[in-house]
């Protein structure tokens, strides 16, 4: 559909726009570059000199190694690709109850095949205790998965200890950090983690283009079989165009870090102001998030009614995760940290971004406020 | 003048989405739902190869024609209500031997209710679906009247929804016949012009009703055991299970008559089925309850023309009785009278109101 007049993006979690600066990386790419580079002649050389310099800005921008970078398509491939390059049958595997869909279906599709599963259940604010993790090693368990910060709820998790935890125990670490990355100070070289799943998407880069994080000395079977492309482990001629738009993404968010959760915490705080100036009654779910996502409940307010009311305004926000079919059910997050469904079908996500201005948010809050008023009236 | 916002439900199929475009051109402001009813998937179907409504593919398909008359669409989901109300519904009938007709049931039961609460939500005034199926205002009063297509008529379907909801309804449709509606669809190049029409129960998208219920329900199928067909209170044969028989059915029965025999009643308690002549199968008396009225002061006894079926001829009747249940005399026997379907009562083309044939 088209859209006529102001139209405001506060969904910044699934999603972002891209940076302009990314887009004129990819653009030049697109236009420039199209050799494969698997090529010996200065085609093919042309566009390995663009993979490879993109790789190294992830390298640097994430703390590891430019040999430790396996492109992947996204942040999923990137986690089907640790559990089902690294788990067998008769393995343990050990992961949190509220990861993401590509972690738990990929789990469930194990245990059909015979690998042991036990799911953490974090505390009510999403967190997921290092006891608890601790309580579940047995001695057959090969591979820890936990993720950086929950997508829903923002939680940032203790990944130092729980890293520190898997190394006593000679037991791998996995982590998905693409909810995290290029958001929040994230230091591979300080951190016990195995492997890092990371994707472009969240900080305004390309759809489309993932990696993982694979720390040396670990191997793991690849998910696609073919070439020799990524060091033998995933086959298919590279993305360059996509993967040119991840190198640049991750320079400019690591670079700009501490300037973007400025403005978001800025952003965060005005939205906060607003909620309170109009005497809207809201309740923010979990804890030590991170910067601009705000896991809310509006009492006795259907979260689909709002999100869909709130579109009909131009205004973007979202509800529960989003599913193919468009239809929303209450978030199985929000019920595993203890929510009654009720409650979690009162819930929205608002996630703001650096490209967000005050003047957005004043334009917003009183819609919530009228939309809520009548949500709660009819 | 002002008119006021439509929420137009929209299958994806053809005729909702001239549906749509009609609405448009009446000069309303529209947003278009998809109700999410089934997921076929839920009996054992597979996801990929569902082409009716509420698949992937169609729900797409509607977002698609919403896109290309510039309006917003949103999927909302009913599954967990249709599942309860009518599908379950569906599958108790057959159990007790009736043949129940769903698509009333979610008309009557969930989709009014549940579209004229959202439109409230949405702050919209009026829903709108693509019924083959008019409303007029007479002197102050709603009517539902038939379709102007004799063969696309669906006001046989519409007898349970409530009469309050008229005045909040629109059926662009009820003015065209179907070949005229995908003549525009074809003319405004609408992504779902091509659709193929869909005749059988959503759920149950292959028609093999034994197949819906051994997938939904296979422990309680597999207590329904094969039993004596019955003749004038003789055993005459033996069914494969009361389930895969309906009422009028002539084949499959196994037997072998000069003159053919037809199924005339099904009896789930005693796991029996009872076999006639075609002239066994006349009757002009029926009982019907759940009886809703679409007009505001129904006055019993009167004269009506009565549908049994969907898609038939109606025929002259009088219906006397209470307002909620009624008894049904026919002036002609009536071939089949099925206990599960309804009965709409028609004034010329005006719908009086409707029950379920007990």
């Amino acid at each position: 559909m088209s859209f006529e007049g102001k139209r405001c993006y506060f969904d910044i979690a699934a999603t972002t726009p891209l940076d302009n600066d990314v887009v004129n990386k990819m653009s030049d790419t697109m236009q420039r570059i199209f050799g494969n580079p698997s090529s010996i002649h200065s085609f093919g050389q042309e566009s390995k000199i663009v993979l490879e310099k993109a790789r190294k800005q992830i390298a640097t921008a994430i703390h590891c190694r430019t040999s430790e970078v396996c492109f992947t398509s996204c942040g999923s491939e990137s986690n089907n690709m640790v559990l089902k390059g690294i788990l067998k049958k008769g393995d343990h595997f050990i992961t949190g109850s509220i990861e993401h869909p590509s972690i738990l279906k990929t789990a469930d599709f194990l245990q059909n095949k015979g690998v042991e599963i036990t799911l953490i259940q974090p505390d009510k604010f999403g967190t997921i205790s290092i006891s608890k993790i601790e309580e579940s090693i047995k001695d057959n368990t090969k591979l820890i998965s936990i993720m950086s910060a929950n997508n829903e709820l923002g939680t940032i998790n203790p990944i130092k200890e729980i890293g520190d935890l898997a190394k006593q125990n000679s037991i791998l670490f996995h982590t998905d950090a693409v909810q995290s990355f290029g958001k929040v100070p994230f230091n591979a070289s300080e951190l016990l983690c195995d492997f890092i799943s990371i994707g472009a998407h969240k900080i305004y880069g390309p759809r489309g283009a993932g990696a993982l994080i694979i720390k040396a000395g670990n191997n793991l079977f690849p998910l696609i079989h073919g070439g020799g492309q990524e060091s033998n482990l995933r086959a298919g001629t590279e993305n360059i165009i996509d993967t040119a738009g991840f190198g640049k993404a991750s320079e400019i968010a690591v670079n700009n870090l501490e300037k973007n959760i400025q403005t978001i915490k800025y952003l965060s705080a005005h939205f906060l102001k607003g909620l309170d100036e109009n005497k809207i009654e809201y309740r923010i779910n979990g804890t030590n998030q991170l910067p601009g996502i705000f896991n809310i409940t509006f009492f006795g307010v259907n979260a689909n009614d709002l999100v869909i009311n709130l579109d009909m305004e131009g205004i973007a926000i979202s509800a529960g995760s989003a599913c193919s079919a468009g239809v929303v059910k209450p978030s199985s997050t929000l019920t595993e940290i203890g929510m009654t469904p009720e409650l979690a079908l009162s819930t929205v996500r608002i996630s703001f971004g650096k490209l967000n201005t005050t003047e957005e948010i004043d334009y917003f809050i009183p819609k919530l406020s009228d939309i809520i008023l009548r949500l709660k009236s009819s | 003048m002002k008119k006021g916002k439509v929420l137009v439900a929209m299958s994806g199929g053809v005729d909702s989405s001239v549906a749509l475009l009609k609405i448009l051109e009446l000069g309303y402001k529209a947003v278009g739902v998809t109700m999410k009813l089934w997921e076929y998937d839920d009996v054992g179907g597979n996801i990929l190869s569902d082409t009716n409504c509420c698949s992937i593919e169609s729900v797409t398909k509607a977002k698609m024609v919403c896109d290309q008359m510039g309006i917003p669409h949103y999927t909302l989901d009913f599954t967990d209500i249709f599942k309860k109300d009518v599908v379950n519904n569906f599958i108790e009938e057959y159990l007790s031997g009736r043949t129940p007709n769903p698509c009333v049931r979610c008309n009557s039961h969930l989709k009014w209710d549940a579209l004229l609460e959202q439109a409230k939500k949405l702050n919209a005034d009026y829903i709108s679906t693509g019924h083959y199926a008019r409303i007029e205002l007479v002197n102050g009063e709603y009517f539902l009247k038939k379709g102007v297509d004799p063969k696309k008529d669906q006001s046989y379907v519409l007898w349970g929804i409530s009469e309050n909801t008229l005045e909040k309804t629109i059926f662009p449709l009820g003015g065209l016949t179907k070949s005229e509606v995908r003549a525009i669809a074809k003319k405004h190049n609408l992504e779902s012009a091509n659709t193929p029409e869909s005749q059988d129960i959503c759920f149950v998208p292959d028609n093999n009703y034994s197949r819906f219920l051994n997938d939904t329900i296979p422990k309680e199928m597999k207590n329904i055991q094969g039993g004596d067909i019955i003749e004038n209170e003789k055993v005459v044969g033996t069914h494969s299970g009361y389930t895969n028989y309906t009422i009028g059915q002539r084949k499959g029965l196994g037997l072998s008559n000069p003159e053919p025999r037809y199924v005339r009643k099904i009896n789930s308690t005693e796991n029996t089925i009872e076999v006639g002549k075609k002239d066994s199968l006349f009757s002009n008396l029926c009982k019907v309850t759940e009886v809703n009225w679409l007009v505001n002061h129904p006055e019993l006894p009167r004269n009506a023309e009565v549908h049994i079926r969907y898609n038939s001829p109606g025929a002259e009747a009088e219906i006397s009785g209470s307002l909620t249940e009624v008894l049904v005399t026919f002036a002609e026997p009536q071939l089949a009278i099925t206990p599960g379907q309804s009965a709409v009562f028609y004034d010329g083309d005006i719908v009086l109101g409707g029950g379920v044939i007990v």
